[in-house]
């Protein structure tokens, strides 16, 4: 470890000042600190970003530092709190942005005309900057002021409609789905491309970014479907057009593990013949019912109770291991505690555990993509709730200690 | 200017699982090459197709996410294939395959290999379970991934399966993370001249999208269940709170006091068009029960604390049919916009009829129309997920019918009219 965390990131010496809150910002800007961006995170005590009041933290915890929802989201950022709605709070945070190559929000835009920082006024104070906005719908059209959290987007941008049977009502998939991917990872890509555009001329941009236009750019094959070929979406449950057998199914009980589900996949004949096999059934492989993707789709109820049947006979993970071994794409549908004990995961060294000082070693989601030289890794923990307010003050912004001691009992900064 | 990449070259070898991926820098402006095995690639056989059209031609998953990249076939497992491919990759920066071990070793080009060969090569593997640890020689698909990254286990009604996520988001969530790390590659390349090797595991990429289930497992030693039941991402059903059905449709509300209006929106949304079902939510107990949960911490208060949850169960229930009462009055469009302009959280359920419609994507003008000269149609795109204003997203070709651009990619490699032949007649291209 210790020669690891000696060597260079990508993003190195890159300087984000970040006002996001919740999922889809923060995720983004700690992809960015996690290739090695300096993060500032702007917060106040008096509206903290509600991640740091949720659960899960541990019982009777009330502290702003301990929730995992936060914690997780904001890996190796600093944290300054500032007052940003008084005068002076309000000159402190334009000095980081004039300090900053990136200024990041997802916070509406009432929520960021309140704080004096919206794309004018930033790029009034710094021209070169390069500004992600990540509103829910952007920051022009009749609807860029409407507002919601992710389980709200999921609705409007399709999963809801998209996800589920026919014959259920359109419930969403239980999270907020696309604020921890799509649309933070979307966001860190736009602002490494707007990066390599600013080093290339000089010059920032605007990145007005529609979380609804990023949601639905990740999720476009109905919609492209219907523009295109009038083709209507059916909802499929577990279903898709182009496998089958396709879906969860209940594996037999084991001790405390009574709801243990596998999933399986067949894309290809070849594939198809492999599970017969595995299932010591090779009247399946010859059944014409069953003989090609076609006959297999048009077949599917009776298919699915088969393999139904025989998944039951079974533990999950000797489904899993068997199908596996002949090549058929299976796999358990774990829980979280499961996942994170996942021997596969523990041998990649997936999840990190860097030490918080209030909250412990706990947890941290390991980075979604890797690099063999320059690494994309979790260095730290997550900020406590103005932890490094001093030394920003001190040695970005270059104020002495009276002044930061003046105003830090004027609560402008905490 | 055409994008921030437009002196990057990709060669995209991978299967669908890394289409977007290819797709993502094509609209940054990069030089995308799609090289597909001679028969082509997996998902040009995938329905739906579209009208009129015949395979491999008018598989409309196959459009969306190859739009923007040149198109060629070679068999890189032959070995003529294989040299010719060599040759070839020397003109790239970047290389998106989605190889497994076994097929890298059948191929003999492992990490190591091909950064011997090609040291300014940014080489970018997107797999299901990457390339190490005792799943890497799995095989995957996309509903395996959500099932094994706990994603899953979230979806759904708490008796029924766990569902799918839609439209391969295993795939997209890998593929976005692919894009990032090849970004990111560059920035590198260019700055120090070091190139390296990208890798991205479907299932880890799903990860982060466990939300808080990872932590309260960690943390509490709570595994958090489905809680379609609640159309939520709580198993406790507040008033104002997941899915109602309006007259129209469904509508999806956040009126339970953790951000906007809140409870008071609704209520001044009931106001607004004089419904009589404000003045009963204004009576007891309603009335002081919802005041106390108004706010976010009293809200996620309560999510840990089972003894009050009990005690409020039935006034929430009775509070929660006279709002389903209320919204099932009115249309959802209506429900949507005057609720929204009061700052209630509120919105649609939308499907892909709405959103070709949609007011605030038109408006935008996001959608991309795309002259598709091969196929002999005017196509409808989404536009990008990103709009970035210095530079704007491009897409310089539509979707590559099956190797379409092999002999302009083979001569600009120097191979002759003859060379190129022999390989189509020997079924390597």
């Amino acid at each position: 470890m210790s020669t690891e965390s000696i060597r260079s990131r990508p993003l190195d010496g890159l300087k984000v000042c970040d006002a996001t809150w919740y999922g889809a910002g923060p995720i983004a800007t700690r992809a960015l600190a996690n290739l090695g961006a300096d993060v500032i995170r702007i917060e106040t005590e008096k509206r903290p970003d509600g991640l740091r009041i949720a659960q899960p933290k541990p019982d009777g915890e009330e502290s702003l530092n301990q929730s995992g929802y936060y914690n997780n989201f904001n890996a190796e950022k600093r944290s300054i709190t500032i007052d940003l709605t008084t005068e002076r709070g309000h000159e402190l945070g334009i000095e980081l942005v004039k300090w900053a190559d990136v200024f990041a929000t997802n916070m509406t835009a009432r929520a960021i005309r309140q704080i004096g920082l919206t794309w004018e006024n930033v790029q009034e104070a710094n021209p070169e900057i390069i500004g992600l906005y990540e509103p829910m719908q952007g920051l022009t059209g009749p609807h860029s002021e409407f507002q919601g959290f992710g389980a709200l987007l999921s609705a409007i941008c399709g999963v809801n409609y998209l996800a589920g049977k026919e014959d259920e009502p359109p419930i969403g998939v239980g999270t907020n789905y696309t604020d921890y991917v799509i649309n933070p990872i979307h966001a860190a890509v736009a602002v490494m491309a707007a990066v390599r555009h600013k080093r290339r001329t000089g010059e920032g941009q605007l990145i007005d970014m529609s979380q609804l236009e990023s949601s639905v750019s990740g999720m476009a094959g109905a919609l492209f479907a219907w523009d295109n070929g009038q083709v209507r979406y059916e909802r499929l449950g577990n279903r898709v057009p182009y496998a089958a057998p396709h879906g969860a199914y209940l594996a037999n009980e084991i001790g405390d593990r009574p709801d243990h589900w596998v999933a399986i996949a067949c894309m290809t004949d070849f594939q198809w013949a492999a599970l017969s096999t595995v299932m010591e059934r090779p009247d399946l492989a010859q059944d014409m019912r069953f003989a090609t993707l076609q006959e297999r789709k048009k077949n599917e109820i009776e298919l699915d109770d088969i393999i139904g049947e025989w998944v039951s006979g079974f533990k999950a993970p000797d489904v899993m291991n068997k199908l596996q071994a002949a090549s058929v794409p299976a796999g358990m549908v774990q829980k979280a505690s499961e996942v994170l004990q996942d021997p596969h995961l523990a041998a990649r060294e997936f999840y990190a555990y860097p030490d918080h000082s209030e909250a412990g070693k706990r947890a941290y989601d390991g980075p979604g993509f890797r690099l063999s030289e320059t690494p994309h890794e979790i260095r730290g923990a997550a900020p406590l709730l103005g932890e490094h307010t001093w030394e920003i003050c001190s040695e970005v912004l270059g104020m002495d200690s009276g002044e930061i001691g003046q105003l830090m009992a004027e609560q402008v900064l905490y | 200017m055409v994008g921030t990449l437009d002196d990057i070259r990709v060669l995209d070898l991978s299967e669908p699982l890394g289409h977007y991926a290819g797709y993502l820098l094509a609209n940054l402006g990069a030089d995308v090459v799609k090289l597909e095995p001679p028969d082509g690639d997996d998902s040009r056989s995938w329905a739906p197709f579209l009208p009129n059209l015949d395979q491999p031609e008018s598989s409309l998953q196959f459009m969306l996410l190859n739009v923007g990249k040149r198109g060629m076939t070679l068999d890189i497992f032959s070995d003529t294939g294989r040299e010719v491919f060599l040759q070839l990759l020397s003109e790239f920066d970047v290389l998106l395959q989605s190889w497994s071990p076994q097929q890298m070793e059948t191929l003999g080009l492992d990490q190591a290999t091909l950064r011997g060969l090609f040291p300014n090569l940014i080489n970018a593997s997107v797999t299901g379970w990457g390339l190490d640890g005792p799943y890497a020689s799995f095989a995957y698909s996309d509903i395996v991934s959500l099932a094994m990254a706990g994603v899953m286990n979230l979806s759904g009604f708490e008796e029924g399966p766990p569902t799918q996520l839609p439209d391969q988001q295993g795939f997209h969530c890998a593929s976005i993370n692919l894009a990032a790390g090849v970004v990111a590659a560059i920035l590198e390349r260019d700055e120090s001249g070091i190139a390296q090797d990208v890798e991205v595991s479907m299932h880890e990429s799903l990860l982060m999208a466990e939300e808080t289930a990872m932590q309260s497992a960690d943390i509490r030693g709570i595994d958090r269940e489905r809680t379609g039941g609640t159309s939520g991402v709580i198993a406790i059903k507040l008033p104002g709170m997941g899915l109602y059905s309006a007259q129209d449709g469904w509508v999806y509300a956040m009126a339970a006091g953790i951000a906007g209006s809140g409870f008071n929106g609704l209520l001044a949304l009931m106001d607004l068009w004089g419904d009589p079902i404000a003045d009963k939510l204004r009576e007891e107990p309603y009335a002081s029960v919802m005041s106390e949960f108004s706010n976010s911490a009293a809200v996620f208060r309560l999510m840990g604390d089972p003894e009050k949850m009990d005690e409020v169960k039935e006034v929430f229930a009775q509070v929660d049919e006279l709002v389903t009462d209320f919204f099932q009055k009115y249309p959802k469009e209506k429900l949507y916009v005057e609720g929204q302009k009061l700052r209630l959280l509120i919105g649609t359920i939308n499907g892909p009829q709405e959103l070709s419609e949609s007011e605030q994507l038109n408006d935008r003008d996001w959608f991309r129309t795309i002259d598709d000269s091969g196929r002999g149609l005017e196509l409808r795109y989404p536009g990008p997920p990103w709009q970035l204003k210095a530079t704007p997203a491009v897409l310089r070709h539509p979707a590559p019918l099956l190797g379409q651009h092999n002999e302009e990619v083979f001569s600009a490699i120097g191979l002759s009219k003859s060379e190129i032949m022999q390989m189509s007649e020997n079924g390597v291209i």
